[in-house]
Order: C-alpha cells, then structure tokens, then sequence
C-alpha cells in the first residue's frame, strides 16, 4: 500500500523539491564538515574522503526515508481532500489520534526538561539544552519514518536509539568517543553477544533460558577447577565446552514438554548446575567457592584487554564475535536449519505438517545456548583471570534485554541475531553512559528494568483475546 | 473445607496433593529423627516464624498464577524486600508508628504494586513473565537505594514478634487468618471466574466473564498477600535488609509447583502451597542439620534446584497415572501418614528418663511390676505405663523395640513386630484405596485428626513441664 502510493506521488513537483532540499542540506552538511576538517588541520584525502561519505550518507538517508515518508504524507492529505471538506477541528483531532505517542513522548520530554531545569540548580545548561532537543528530533523522526517500514521497522527503531545514545553519551561524557573507550565497549559487547546467541534461538522457538548466567558461571569457575587439576587448557575448553552442551541438551529434554514453563524449568537447572559445580569444586580445599588456579597466556590474550590478534592491538574475542554473528545472520537466513526454527516459531502446527522435528529444534536450540554459555563463561575467565561463580549473574537480565530490545519477538518466529546485535550495542552504550555520568549500579538496575517494557510494548504485544477466538 | 468438596467430586487437582503431603510427611520423620527439638514449643515457634513469609509469599503467587497466562511473579522477592525497607524508613522517620499503620501501609504498598503490574499486563498486553522480570530488576534496584546495607529497626510492638518461643505467635494469627481467608475467597464467584479464566482464557471470556477485572482483581488478592509476606518478614528479620527478601523469588516458585499449583493456570489449592512451603522449609531444616560446613549453601542451592525441576516433572507425569492414583484419598493419606508421624514424633522425643517422674504418680502398677531402686535410670518396664492411646500402631512397635526384656525370646520379638507391621500395612493400604471419594468416611477422618491434635497438644504441653522440670 505503501509502494503503491509513493510510485503514484514520486512524479508530484512536491516530490522533486524534496529532493533537491534534501542535495542543499547534504551539501551544507559536507561543507561543514570540510571547513571543521580543514580548521583541525587533517590531511586533505581524508577531507575530500569524508566529505563525499557524508554527501552520500545523507543523501540516502533522505532518499531512502523522508522523501517516501513526503510521499505518504502527500497521498493522504490528498486522500483526506478528496474524502470531502472537513472542518479544521476534526482535521486536528484526527492528527492528534494518529500521532498521539510522538506528541505524548514530546510531551513528557518537554515536561521533564521544565521540571528539572526548574527543580534542578545548573541543570539548563547548553549541552542539555542540545540533549533534549536531539531527543525531540530523534523521536518526531523515528515514530515519523518508522511508519515508512513493514519488516526491519524494530531494526530501524533500535539503530536510532543507538544513534541517539551515542550522540547524547558523546556530548556529555569526555572521552567517549576515543579509541580505548571503543574497545573497551566492543570486548563488553562482545561477551554479552556471544551470551545472548543462545538466548535469540531459544526466544525465536518462543521459550526463555534463564539458566545462561549460571552455566557461565560454572563453567568460568570449573575451566579454572580443571586447568588446576593438570588437564592441558585446550583440552579443558573442549571438555567445558561439551559439558555446557551437555547441560543445555538436558535443559531442552525436560522443558519440552514444559514449554510454558521452559523459563521455571531452566532456572531450577541453573541453581543445581551451580550448586554442584561449586560442591564439586570446594571438595578438598579450605576455599569454599573460590578456584585459585593459573590461566594461560593464550586464554588470557583471547579476551583482555591488552590482548592482540595477528599483530593487531584488539582483543580475539572481538573477532570471534563478528564471526559468530556472521555465521548465525546469514545462517539462520540460509541454511534450513535457520528456516526450520523460524517456521517452527510461527506456527507449531504448519511446521509440524511439514514434518519438522519439534522436538529435535528445541532441544537443539537449547543445546546451542548451553555451548555458547559455556564459551562466554571461559572467555570471561580469560579476560578476569581469576574463577568466579557470579560473573555471570549480569547476563540473567541483559542477555533477555538485549533479544528483545533488538526486536526478536518473545512470542516466537519473528526476530534474528542481527536484531540482537542490534540490542547488544544499545545496551553496552547505555551501560557506558550511565556508568560515565557517574551512575551507581543500583540505578543503573532500575532504569534497565524500566527501559525493558516499552522495548517489549513496541514489538511483542500479544493481540487482544476478543481477536483470538 | 475444600478437599471435602473436592473428595466427593472425585476430583483431579486432588492427585496433586498426593506428593506433596507424602514428601511432607517424610520430611517430618527425617526432621525429627535428626533434630528432636524441632517439637518442642520453641522449635515450632521459631519454625513458624521462618516458615511464615515463605509460606505468605507463596499464597500471593497462587492468587496470580491461578489466573493463567503463565503468571509467575518474579517480582514477589524484591517487593518484599522493598515493602520491607520503605517500611523501616518510614519508621524511623517517624511517620508510621502505630499497628494499624504498618499494616495498611504494607497492604497498600501490595496491592498498589500489583494494581500497577495486572494494569500493565491488561493494557500493554505484554507477557506478564516479561513485566515481573523488569519489576524484578527495578525494584531490586531501588530497593538499596533506599536502604542501601541492612540496618534499621522494626517498629517497637514488632520486635517481640521474632523470638520465636512460644507456638502462639502473632504470626501464626496472621498465617491462619490468611489461609482461612484464602479458604473463604475460594467459596465466592470470583474465584470461580479467576479459576475459569486460568484454565481457559478464551472461553472465560466467551462466557461474559470480565477478564480484564478479573485479572485485575486477582492481582489486587495477590498484592494484599505479598504485603502480609512482607509483614512477616520484617518481624522474623526485625530489621531491614535490601537484598535478602530478593531470595524469595526462588524458593517461593519452588514452594509453589512444589504444591501442586500449575503455572499455566486454573489449578491451585491453598493446602498444597502451604504444604509445598513446609516442604521446603522442612528440607532446609534436615539439610542443616548434616554438617556440610562451608557447602551448606551449596548444597541447599542444589536441592531447591533439583527439587524445582524434580517436580515440575511430576505435573507431566502425574496426569498420565492419574486413574490409578485417584483410588487414593488424600486427607486419607495425610491422617494415616500423620499417625505414623506422631508415633514416630513420640518415640524421637519422649524422654525416657523422665519417664520415672511422670508415671510413678499416673501409673503405680508400672512402678510395681518393674521394682527399680535407681529413680533416674530408664526402667525397662516403664515403657508399659504408656497406655495405649489408640492413636497408632508406630507406637506399640517403637516402645517394643526399646523395651526387649518385656518378651523373652528374640524370635518372637522378630514374629510379633511383622505381624503388628503387615497387619497395619494391610490395614492402611485397605483405609487408603477403601472408596476414597465416599463421605461415610470423613466422621472417621475427623476423628483421627481430632486424636492426632489431642495427642499433639498432649505432647507439647508434656514436653514443656519436663523442660521446666529440667529448668528446675
């Protein structure tokens, strides 16, 4: 319907004037840039380089965004005109309905901004003034284009909050837009996708796993326990690997039949699995609960933060997580594999008439998550270097938050690593920027338990019941 | 009461009180064989005091995750601890002091919490899982903000409550008047609505219930709960702690499927929670009374884990043996079990020493039969002066197995105790599938539970005089 609109209003000069508004603004932009990077003194190929990327990436963004949003809004005040003459009150009451959360979120940024700059000594400063402002654009611009998507419209939403967040964390923190800063946020990054792949499999099938922050907490601690037992540290990954494999095969066994109640199931085999591995380790030291062991060099250099890869001054685990995330994008699109588990997350029934495996995806799923747990929990000990069971205790919520900010529907079907990906990167710049602007972990849990709703209200909203009968 | 009803319907949430109350009773045996003490007057008054919160908090998830749609409330541990904080902030404040206004604040801090999560799940149409877990992290948050390391001191009137030395404790009152209040609410319409709507939304709602209030409704129950919960624990820990009330999550889930009560909805009953939360208080008990030294916490984590797991298990497995189960009555089950357990509660705590004292005045022919010249040596034959109160066959065997010298040969010791034991045995299996859902039974039933109360009172009482005896 969308399409069908824009072909019909492209030719309208409304439509053209658009475009060349929108080769003013690019030019402006990249004019600024060049005379900011000339100031700075930069080498002129890097000028001329970044200019020409501005130009084109302001051109597409317009192209691809306001000029078919133009478009639309064209047609329907067109169709509106051609519905008769209505009076201008109910033209504006009818504004008011269709947009009522863009102006109920302008709103309530405008009404804090007042509250606080009148509650709030040197609260009305320039950079907040900015701030507020940028949210406003940022959200009239994202409810406006967001409207424009039929598929990636949660991708689209989650890169705008990402954009927003790093403009806002670069005005108000120093140092955040610097080189270790980055990396810091990559290696986090990182640990939290390779812990949330699991997570995105099982939420795509319409289950949960809460059990991941136990299993990398167990294996953080029993790959320390085995290496101190004299087993050959690559052989000990293996050995944790296959038992986090284990662990989550056992976990997709008795939550089969259990799907409801896969979230209690994996909670109750998280705590045991934690309780036992730290028995199993305690057993014959005065320690209870502390592994003391010596981690090796190559481990080490996988995930801290000084590590190298190949000569490069950036941690392996960064590059492993690029290729997993390769891997399981273009997999799960590609391999039937992949279309089996989104089949099997829309609809149960269709998929089971096709003679789909039910059962073998969900344990297989499940399987999956405990591996990948297990690897988080051995890279963390690497980048620690020290055992410790509650290192995963974090990853319980941000593992759940970063798949549904990302946009993977909880429901099932609807989703993919891309998304959490996605949702990874905002999490760790928000991480960043609360704990930047000197918040203390307490607040940072609450506004996190708070961001997850309206994440959760925008894409997984199960339909009204009358609709379901 | 409602297993009567539920008997004579035949009904099938029965079977699930089956495990629950052979468990519960198990634990008992082993809890007392290991720890005597736990049925003295100040063993059960500090077990109920520890119990109470479980057991309260458990009754505010039933009340929600009998209204289906997979309604666990993961936030029930850090409300507690946030009803808990405030609590004591206020107090020390100085702006609520007196009874009534803790009570109502608690309360109201429940159900406005609760009033606000059913709004968002009805409203937002998002899974309620989802809503409890961000509630979880919220307010777990907020909760060191505003108590940021235990401290603090509850109400004056409160302090008392958490000694635990005698059986009437406040928080028992409180405890009881839930579960009767539970026990009426589930008489009323309403219930039946909320039960309708757990089992099957849609037809609920095809049917004209209002689901929307009803839902509503359920979690304003389960709010009202929660803030009891929080009352209790405020009065075992007389203080407030920001962290601790977030445990309860765990083992309040636990309690829950542990009685019985199915998380997807439409099937709870009061006895099985409060038996559930027994259950996993009574498995923490007997756990710390093994010395596992620094692994104590381990060792528990791995039981509730396995025992979390284990019986959500059964809820799949229970459903396909069920015809064969339902030939079992389980307040049957529970009285036959019960007197095994006094007897057994009996044998572990009588003090067979004192024993001289007591029966020279109540039982001379005892004294006569078994001349003894030492008083406080344990006279053999004294376990005779223990007239048969008609209250259980554990007794007869345990006294004669204490007292060999009353039948000469070993032989016959062996014959007579198999006998008495296959008798009883034939005797309780006969009771138990004996037409299970038939009411001619239940005058008998009461009549035994009516016996096992007088029997128990008996012993309370006879063991606080021997423990004022040995005082003096």
């Amino acid at each position: 319907m969308v399409d069908h609109s824009l072909d019909a209003n492209l030719a309208t000069p409304g439509a053209a004037l658009l475009r060349w508004l929108g080769l003013a603004i690019a030019a402006v932009v990249a004019a600024i840039g060049a005379g900011l990077g000339f100031w700075q003194g930069l080498p002129a190929q890097q000028v001329i380089f970044y200019t020409a990327a501005t130009i084109a990436l302001v051109l597409w963004i317009w192209n691809a965004f306001l000029v078919r949003l133009m478009a639309e809004i064209v047609s329907r005040s067109a169709a509106a005109r051609a519905g008769g003459a209505v009076s201008a009150r109910t033209a504006i009451r009818r504004f008011v309905v269709q947009n009522r959360g863009v102006l109920g979120g302008l709103l309530i940024i405008i009404g804090g901004f007042i509250i606080l700059s009148l509650t709030l000594s040197g609260f009305f400063t320039l950079v907040n003034l900015i701030t507020g402002l940028v949210l406003c654009a940022a959200l009239v611009v994202t409810a406006l284009v967001s409207r424009a998507f039929v598929d990636n419209r949660s991708a689209f939403i989650g890169l705008m909050v990402l954009g927003v967040l790093f403009v806002v964390a670069s005005l108000h923190i120093d140092g955040f837009l610097s080189g270790a800063n980055f990396k810091s946020m990559l290696v986090f990054a990182s640990f939290l996708g390779l812990a949330s792949v699991g997570q995105t499999l099982v939420a795509l099938l319409g289950g949960l796993d809460l059990s991941i922050p136990y299993i990398i907490g167990s294996s953080n601690v029993g790959l320390l326990y085995l290496m101190s037992l004299g087993i050959p540290s690559p052989i000990a990954v293996i050995i944790i690997l296959l038992l986090g494999g284990a662990i989550g095969f056992v976990n997709g066994l008795l939550s089969f039949r259990l799907q409801a109640q896969a979230l209690i199931v994996t909670l109750g085999i998280g705590f045991a699995i934690s309780g036992g591995t730290q028995i199993l380790t305690s057993i014959g030291t005065a320690y209870a609960g502390n592994v003391f062991g010596e981690v090796p060099g190559w481990l080490k250099n996988l995930a801290a933060m000084n590590g190298s890869t190949f000569g490069l001054n950036v941690p392996p685990v960064i590059f492993i997580w690029i290729a997993v995330a390769i891997v399981l994008i273009f997999g799960m699109k590609n391999s039937v594999y992949g279309r089996y588990i989104y089949a099997l997350g829309g609809n149960r029934t269709s998929a089971q008439r096709i003679s789909i495996s039910e059962r073998r995806y969900w344990i297989g799923a499940f399987t999956i998550s405990g591996c990948a747990s297990a690897l988080t929990g051995s890279l963390l000990l690497g980048w620690s270097g020290g055992g410790f069971i509650g290192v995963g205790d974090p990853y319980l919520f941000t593992t759940l938050a970063a798949v549904v900010i990302g946009g993977t529907s909880l429901l099932g079907g609807q989703g993919g690593y891309g998304f959490t990906v996605i949702g990874v990167l905002v999490l760790q710049v928000l991480t960043s920027f609360l704990v930047g602007i000197g918040l203390k972990f307490e607040w940072q849990q609450f506004i996190y338990g708070l961001l997850i709703l309206p994440m959760v209200a925008l894409y997984a909203r199960s339909p009204h019941i009358r609709t379901q009968i | 009461m409602s297993e009567a009803r539920a008997e004579s319907r035949g009904g099938s949430f029965n079977t699930f009180l089956l495990v629950p109350i052979l468990l519960f009773f198990g634990l008992l045996i082993v809890a007392v064989l290991r720890s005597p003490n736990l049925m003295s007057s100040s063993g059960i008054g500090s077990a109920e005091i520890v119990v109470a919160p479980l057991i309260l908090s458990t009754y505010a998830l039933m009340a929600t995750a009998l209204a289906g749609r997979a309604t666990v409330d993961l936030s029930i541990g850090p409300l507690i601890g946030f009803i808990n904080v405030t609590l004591i902030q206020l107090t020390a404040a100085g702006i609520i002091a007196s009874p009534i206004a803790v009570f109502a604040y608690a309360l109201a801090a429940g159900v406005a919490y609760q009033f606000v999560l059913g709004l968002i799940i009805i409203v937002v149409r998002v899974q309620p899982i989802i809503v409890s877990l961000s509630g979880f992290l919220a307010l777990s948050g907020i909760n060191l903000v505003i108590l940021p390391r235990p401290g603090g001191a509850a109400p004056d009137w409160m302090s008392s409550w958490g000694a635990g030395t005698s059986i009437l404790t406040p928080v028992l009152f409180i405890v009881a008047l839930a579960t009767a209040g539970w026990l009426l609410f589930s008489t009323t319409p309403f219930f039946g609505h909320i039960r309708l709507m757990g089992s099957d939304e849609r037809a609920a709602y095809t049917s004209g219930v209002r689901i929307s209030v009803v839902r509503l409704g359920a979690h304003v129950v389960a709010g009202l709960f929660a803030g009891l919960a929080a009352l209790a624990f405020t009065a075992l820990i007389s203080s407030g702690d920001p962290t601790q009330g977030t445990t309860y999550t765990l083992i309040s889930v636990t309690a829950l499927v542990l009685g019985g009560t199915s998380l997807a909805g439409g099937r709870a009953t009061v006895i099985g929670s409060l038996l559930g939360a027994l259950n996993l208080f009574l498995i923490g008990y007997v756990l710390a009374t093994f010395n596992f030294a620094d692994v104590q916490g381990f060792v528990t984590d791995l039981a509730y884990g396995t025992i979390l797991v284990l019986s959500l298990l059964l809820t799949v497995v229970l459903p396909r043996i069920q015809h064969w189960l339902r030939r079992i009555s389980p307040l049957l089950l529970f009285v036959v079990l019960g007197l095994l357990f006094t007897g057994v509660a009996l044998h572990a705590t009588f003090d067979y020493s004192g024993l001289q004292h007591l029966s020279s005045g109540a039982a001379p022919v005892s004294d006569a039969s078994a001349p003894n010249p030492q008083q406080n040596a344990a006279p053999a034959g004294a376990g005779n002066a223990i007239v048969d109160n008609g209250e259980g066959e554990g007794l007869i065997f345990e006294q004669a197995e204490k007292s060999p010298s009353l039948v000469r040969s070993p032989f016959a010791t062996g014959v007579a105790q198999l006998a008495i034991t296959l008798v009883a045995i034939v005797v309780i299996l006969r009771l138990l599938v004996w037409q299970a859902g038939k009411r001619a039974m239940t005058p008998l039933i009461y009549a035994a539970l009516a016996v096992m109360l007088v029997v128990g009172a008996w012993l309370l009482i006879d063991s606080a005089a021997l423990v004022s005896k040995a005082g003096n």
